[in-house]
């Protein structure tokens, strides 16, 4: 059981190569942007922290995602292909040492860079805005932090799995596109095939259960605890029949499904799906990378 | 209790899959082969032999597809993280961390071994300077960066030294002292494993040989029987001032003699014989305008193992090795 050494090299490499700092800064930068534009066009009166607060986790839905992929995609095939694995591998780890410590090194990284860079972020919305809730505001870095840590699992676990950069890219980006663009429309398409329509107001829990599935509903079931109003996806199909003029609040999940909510639709249940994309993706690629000759 | 060889292959295979539209490639071929503890064994063979496969089946970087391997009496794959305990290996095509330090580099490697050697102590072993040592590894030339990863395979005195192409990258300094390195370990008792194409970095360091085509196995000798079979076929080629007879030159240790234009080209079975038939040509007061020498290629040294002539005009004609880099 080397992979601690191996996480703590991932780690040291990965703070060297400015690439934390560089997330950190757009991170800031492009909220104090948004936060700036937001204040400058609507009435500062009006603007509260927690609303601020919103505003930061629609923007980390995509940069946190984003950040993750691009910060493990090359995790592991990065070195097979540069050739450091070799030198890495003929010290005792073995290859589930390398993915394991691989696995923990990168969420180090990202979790690190999401702390502070959304803490950074939060304590320019208190001095330009006004100081959101501190529980609000520890919860959605919880939140941000979980849903980077599913994503570099998923990231460190593609990286595993393939032989080639470029593979390794395309499957990223191939992810992150399905996620955004194809998830939440099958799970509608599920919806109609079952019961014959799409989905509307009143819709069947499991319905939720299914876009939950994906770490962005995931991410967004737990952010949505901690904002005002919810965090929107990122694409809207429009696939959901909704009446003309529903209002946010008749939006609210407990509003839409019958009876009390079932145990999947609870935010624990979130918790474990980001948990999931964490590990299963570097299971799955673990046992690739293991038959696989370099 | 029989003595445990250090290195030891029954009928190994290695076959990649060609894919879709491409042929297999059978890069090892029913490799037997026994390296004994102690002794320095050098691996040799033109690129595209299948040296570095085998060796990627010895650090389990690569799975054989037929056959097995055992390292120091551990099965290759079975018992890989038991193996790289004790091996030190300077892999081909390795890469090392281009953004930290030659030092730091160097600590993880003693780190990851459990060693307690000194940085510094290795460092200058190598003949790394410790300016350049605090730099990137990234800003490193080939050969500083060679020096770093032999430095990485000394950590903590391993039973086994694995160099596949070692002295690729390094000046004449660099390769007389990883000549020197490899000797100081051998008299401490490792065993070295040493992959090379070039003959002679073979047979500088090596007590016993192997050699390697086309994933087989084609010789294995001691150096000294290396040496003879290499002094069977070094040629002679002298430039004259006035157009020679073929008569001119002959004697012990003279195969051939031929003439193209004022060249005379001396093909000898042993290389010292060189040496006298300059000596003669002085002596007897003829004008030589120039003097080659090459020693065998090791195409030709195949052909010397194996009784096949080498392939003219293929490599054995054109790759003869320079005797420049014999004397490096």
């Amino acid at each position: 059981m080397t992979w601690p050494q191996v996480a703590r090299k991932d780690f040291e490499d990965a703070v060297r190569s400015k690439m934390v700092w560089g997330i950190i800064a757009v991170f800031v930068g492009f909220v104090g942007f948004v936060l700036l534009v937001a204040i400058g066009t609507t009435d500062t009166s009006d603007a509260t922290g927690d609303a601020a607060l919103s505003l930061t986790a629609n923007f980390g839905q995509l940069f946190v995602p984003l950040v993750a992929l691009i910060a493990g995609y090359l995790a592991i095939v990065g070195e097979r292909r540069s050739g450091s694995l070799r030198v890495l591998l003929s010290y005792p780890h073995s290859r589930r040492d390398v993915v394991v410590g691989k696995l923990v090194g990168r969420s180090a990284v990202i979790a690190t860079t999401l702390a502070v860079g959304s803490a950074a972020s939060m304590l320019l919305v208190a001095l330009l805005v006004d100081a959101p809730s501190l529980g609000n505001a520890a919860g959605l870095l919880a939140s941000f932090v979980l849903f980077g840590a599913g994503f570099t699992g998923l990231a460190v676990g593609i990286s595993a799995g393939v032989r080639t950069r470029g593979k390794a890219m395309a499957l990223a980006i191939g992810s992150l596109l399905v996620f955004l663009f194809v998830w939440d429309a099958a799970a509608a398409g599920v919806h109609a095939t079952v019961t014959g329509s799409l989905p509307g107001l009143r819709v069947e829990p499991w319905y939720f259960l299914l876009k939950r599935l994906s770490p962005f509903g995931a991410f967004r079931a737990l952010a949505d605890g901690f904002v005002q109003g919810q965090v929107s996806p990122f694409v809207r199909m429009g696939l959901e029949q909704l009446p003309k003029g529903t209002t946010p609040e008749q939006l609210a999940l407990p509003n839409r499904v019958a009876g009390p909510l079932p145990f999947y639709l609870s935010d624990w249940f979130a918790v474990l799906t980001l948990a999931a994309w964490g590990l299963v993706p570097g299971v799955v690629g673990y046992l690739r990378f293991r038959r696989s000759d370099l | 209790m029989s003595v445990m060889a250090a290195i030891r292959t029954n009928g190994l295979t290695k076959r990649y899959r060609g894919g879709l539209l491409g042929t297999d490639v059978t890069a090892v071929d029913g490799l037997d082969l026994v390296v004994e503890e102690g002794e320095v064994f050098g691996f040799l063979g033109p690129n595209g032999a299948g040296k570095s496969t085998t060796i990627d089946v010895l650090l389990d970087y690569a799975r054989p597809t037929a056959g097995t391997a055992e390292v120091l009496g551990h099965d290759a794959q079975a018992e890989s993280t038991a193996v790289s305990e004790r091996v030190g290996v300077l892999p081909e095509g390795y890469g090392l961390y281009d953004r930290l330090t030659g030092r730091r580099n160097l600590e993880f490697a003693i780190d990851w071994r459990g060693a307690d050697d000194d940085p510094d102590r290795l460092l200058d072993r190598v003949g790394l300077d410790v300016d350049d040592a605090a730099r990137p590894v990234g800003d490193y030339s080939k050969g500083m960066t060679q020096r770093v990863a032999l430095a990485m395979a000394l950590v903590g005195d391993p039973d086994l030294l694995v160099l596949d192409e070692p002295s690729s990258g390094l000046d004449p300094n660099g390769i007389r002292l990883l000549r020197e390195i490899v000797r100081e370990q051998a008299a401490q008792g490792t065993t070295v494993f040493f992959s090379s194409h070039v003959l002679s970095q073979v047979e500088a360091v090596c007590d016993r040989v192997g050699i390697l085509r086309d994933g087989e196995l084609v010789a294995e000798d001691t150096v000294e029987g290396l040496r003879e079979a290499a002094g069977a076929s070094s040629t002679l080629e002298l430039t004259m001032a006035e157009p020679p007879a073929a008569d001119l030159v002959g004697g012990e240790g003279v195969s051939e003699v031929e003439v193209r234009e004022n060249r005379l080209r001396v093909t000898c079975t042993d290389s010292r014989a060189k040496a006298r038939v300059v000596a003669d040509l002085v002596d007897r007061g003829h004008d030589l305008v120039d003097v080659g020498s090459e020693s065998a290629s090791l195409e030709e040294l195949f052909a010397v193992y194996t009784g096949e002539r080498p392939d003219e005009g293929d490599a054995g004609a054109d790759e003869r090795t320079r005797d420049a880099e014999v004397v490096a």
